[in-house]
């Protein structure tokens, strides 16, 4: 546990100094302000447009972070040759994998947290009332981030930093789409094609079952108990996927 | 020193010709009316958040399209189009409705705008905007002699939904009898008595003189159905103030 | 392996698999060592003969294709160990790298930070614990890595090129530091190419030659048959 510890501050601080993370996380901030523009222009719908242009800002740098950064952690470490310093120490494979997912899960906090926390407050000002559901929204999208950074690390214990980001990116946007791989699997002319679309749909993480963006616009009823059971999934999902890239750093050699 | 100096001025003088170019260049010209709309089957797919931010883009285009033409050559061939992809990928963006439903009045399609706010009615049963602006829409822009009973039948639908205004029951029984179905009106009236409070019968009291018959037996007959719809007391008020004047 | 013996290698043999084809190459052909107990050892021989990756499969860095290797000592825990060309991560002071590998060692609060501010006195870099280990110097990161090496107080240290970088100041307290862990009881086993540092510093050697250990012996019976050890050592490797 000691080991799961110390490489856990140790990524907090490795990711939360980075420059890179500054200036993405001001980018975003300017993004969310720049919802205030599409405003003006949308006759009276500023907070709709706030919060929905404010959430997408937010998906879309937390996305950008957690791909690249993700895909850099054990990365960097191999080329950097630190992970002589750190496996020559009694730490496990398994400590590793799993401090450095939870460093960056706090480091996603905090940069989640400040852009929430500024999207939320600058909607209040705006629309003129509170809105929880835009914080519960940011709090779906952590989760869904959560996933994405573990199967990037699973990914960059695969192949190369690069392909890890691309294929995280890949998988976000195929979680997203999860639903109509369902469909497929329904389509039933083929057995082998169900079969298929059976394996990739269980293989994919359902994310547009915990996205509650629509919600947050007031667009759809959000059914909290089975947005629950989704989160519960996601999290069952992190853990067969952090377990997997144990597995494969186990036999890698340096 | 020199070189430095010279590659100074060339830097700035490159900026003040981006600048000069970017003030002084002529205003963008109108675009063309007609504009490619995507099927919103073809966003569907997507997952709804997706789907919100894309109908929530489109909007904006939407509402930019209409302020652009409407002040020109107003010529708004894709409106059509727009408030269809806007409103069928956000069945609950009540003012994409409501804006294009108006809009497509400006673009001379109020068929179109009626089919939309039936939609949109369909899909916000609890919002009594839509089926008002629909008894609107059927009053101003309906034909034939069945507009007025149609345009009632919505304000009536209206009046049902919690929360509505209490004008709109009025406006049901305005429109009712002026359709020619007096003794449905008559009872409308009676119930717009019965709200309670001053002003609406007052109103009732005066939309009933208008469609009443001035012979007292004609109009005994035509009051008579009231009886057993309201409380006695207050058909007793309704029928003291119906036939104030009138010889006992 | 005796119950004094710190580190017992046999027969150990080890092959990577190199380009698209995974051709098999064999970098080390069955090397045999023990190194003693309190011994200073030097584990010499020229550039790819295998000694780094002796040490890597020693440590579990690397698997073994065959053979046998036993620490005796119980684990890592009981292991320091210096890597060439040291890297460390660059975004931490020198003080919060030591308190890292610290708690890596389960050392906590004020043991922990006791220890740490040890370390930085022992290898002179007290005045730069604040810095951070981008701006440390060759020579500063070769002692902030000795100190690292050293966190938990090692039955076994391991060494990889650590005079490397340093002046000869450096090179002098490097050599301090061996000298008092020998003294402690402590057992050494450091690679090198400055082989006056070695017949300064080791009590036993072994020369390492294209995968196999060529010789190994006491520092006294090499001497014996050349003037110098690095007459010697040409002797050995190009014989």
């Amino acid at each position: 546990m000691n080991q799961v510890v110390a490489v856990t501050i140790n990524t907090f601080k490795e990711t939360i100094r980075d420059r890179v993370l500054a200036v993405i996380v001001v980018f975003a901030l300017l993004m969310i302000v720049g919802g205030l523009w599409l405003g003006s222009i949308s006759l009276g719908e500023q907070g709709r447009m706030m919060k929905d242009f404010g959430l997408v800002a937010v998906t879309g740098f937390g996305l950008i972070v957690a791909v690249f950064v993700a895909a850099g952690l054990v990365h960097k470490e191999v080329e950097k040759r630190t992970v002589f310093v750190l496996f020559s120490k009694p730490v496990s494979r398994a400590a590793f994998i799993a401090g450095k997912f939870v460093g960056l899960c706090g480091t996603m906090a905090v940069v989640l947290a400040g852009m929430g926390l500024f999207l939320f407050v600058l909607v209040w000002v705006i629309a003129g009332q509170a809105s929880g559901t835009v914080l519960l929204a940011v709090v779906m999208i952590y989760v869904q981030l959560l996933a994405v950074m573990a199967v990037t690390i699973f990914f960059s214990t695969l192949g190369s930093a690069i392909l890890a980001a691309v294929l995280g990116i890949c998988v976000f946007i195929a979680g997203q789409l999860s639903h109509n791989v369902l469909a497929l699997t329904r389509l039933g002319k083929n057995p082998l094609t169900e079969a298929l679309s059976w394996v990739v749909y269980v293989l994919v993480p359902n994310f547009s079952a915990v996205d509650v963006k629509a919600g947050a616009v007031g667009e759809q009823t959000l059914a909290w108990g089975q947005i629950g059971a989704w989160v519960a999934y996601l999290l069952a999902y992190i853990v067969v996927t952090l377990a997997l890239a144990t597995v494969i750093f186990r036999r890698k050699e340096f | 020193m020199l070189r430095r100096i010279s590659a100074v001025v060339v830097v700035v003088l490159c900026a003040l010709g981006v600048v000069a170019y970017q003030v002084t260049r002529p205003a963008k010209p109108p675009s063309s009316p007609r504009v490619f709309v995507p099927s919103p089957r073809f966003f569907l797919d997507f997952s709804p958040s997706f789907r919100t931010s894309i109908a929530d883009a489109y909007y904006l285009q939407m509402v930019q399209y209409y302020g652009e033409h409407a002040n020109s050559d107003r010529r708004l061939d894709s409106l059509p189009q727009m408030v269809e992809l806007v409103t069928r990928l956000s069945p609950h963006f009540g003012r994409a409705y409501l804006f294009g439903a108006f809009a497509l009045i400006d673009a001379g399609r109020p068929d179109v705008s009626y089919r939309v706010l039936q939609r949109a009615f369909k899909e916000n049963p609890g919002d009594y905007r839509y089926p008002s602006y629909l008894g609107f829409f059927m009053y101003r822009f309906g034909k034939g002699r069945a507009k007025n009973l149609k345009a009632a039948d919505w304000y009536q639908k209206a009046a049902s939904v919690p929360g509505s205004p209490s004008y709109l029951p009025r406006l049901a029984a305005a429109l009712t009898g002026k359709g020619g179905e007096t003794e449905k009106a008559i009872l409308m009236w009676g119930q717009v008595y019965g709200a309670g409070d001053k002003y609406s019968r007052q109103k009732a009291v005066d939309g009933l003189e208008h469609i009443l018959p001035k012979d007292k037996t004609a109009r005994m007959k035509a009051v008579a159905p009231l009886y057993g719809t309201m409380p006695k007391a207050e058909f007793e008020a309704l029928i003291a103030e119906l036939f104030k004047g009138y010889a006992p | 392996m005796t119950v004094e013996t710190a580190l017992s290698i046999r027969g150990l043999r080890k092959t990577v698999h190199v380009g698209f084809r995974r051709k098999p190459v064999e970098i080390l052909k069955g090397v045999d060592l023990a190194v003693e107990r309190n011994d200073v050892f030097g584990l010499l021989g020229p550039n790819g003969a295998g000694k780094t990756t002796t040490v890597k499969v020693a440590l579990g860095l690397m698997r073994a294709s065959s053979g046998s290797v036993d620490l005796g000592v119980p684990g890592l825990s009981h292991v320091g160990y210096l890597p060439e060309n040291p890297y460390f991560y660059d975004y931490l002071s020198g003080r919060e790298f030591l308190g890292f590998c610290a708690r890596l060692f389960g050392l906590d609060g004020d043991a922990r930070h006791e220890r740490v501010e040890q370390l930085l006195r022992d290898v002179g870099l007290e005045d730069a614990a604040a810095t951070h280990l981008r701006k440390y110097s060759k020579g500063m990161l070769q002692r902030i890595g000795i100190a690292q090496a050293l966190v938990n107080d090692p039955e076994l240290l391991l060494l990889d090129e650590p005079m490397t970088g340093l002046d000869p100041v450096g090179r002098v307290e490097v050599k301090r530091i061996i000298e008092g862990l020998h003294q402690r009881g402590k057992t050494v086993m450091f690679n090198s190419h400055i082989l006056s540092d070695v017949h300064e510093l080791c009590t036993h050697i072994a020369i390492m030659r294209i995968g196999r250990v060529v010789w190994k012996g006491s520092v006294e019976e090499a001497l014996s048959e050349s003037a110098t050890l690095e007459d010697f050592f040409m002797k050995v490797v190009t014989a």
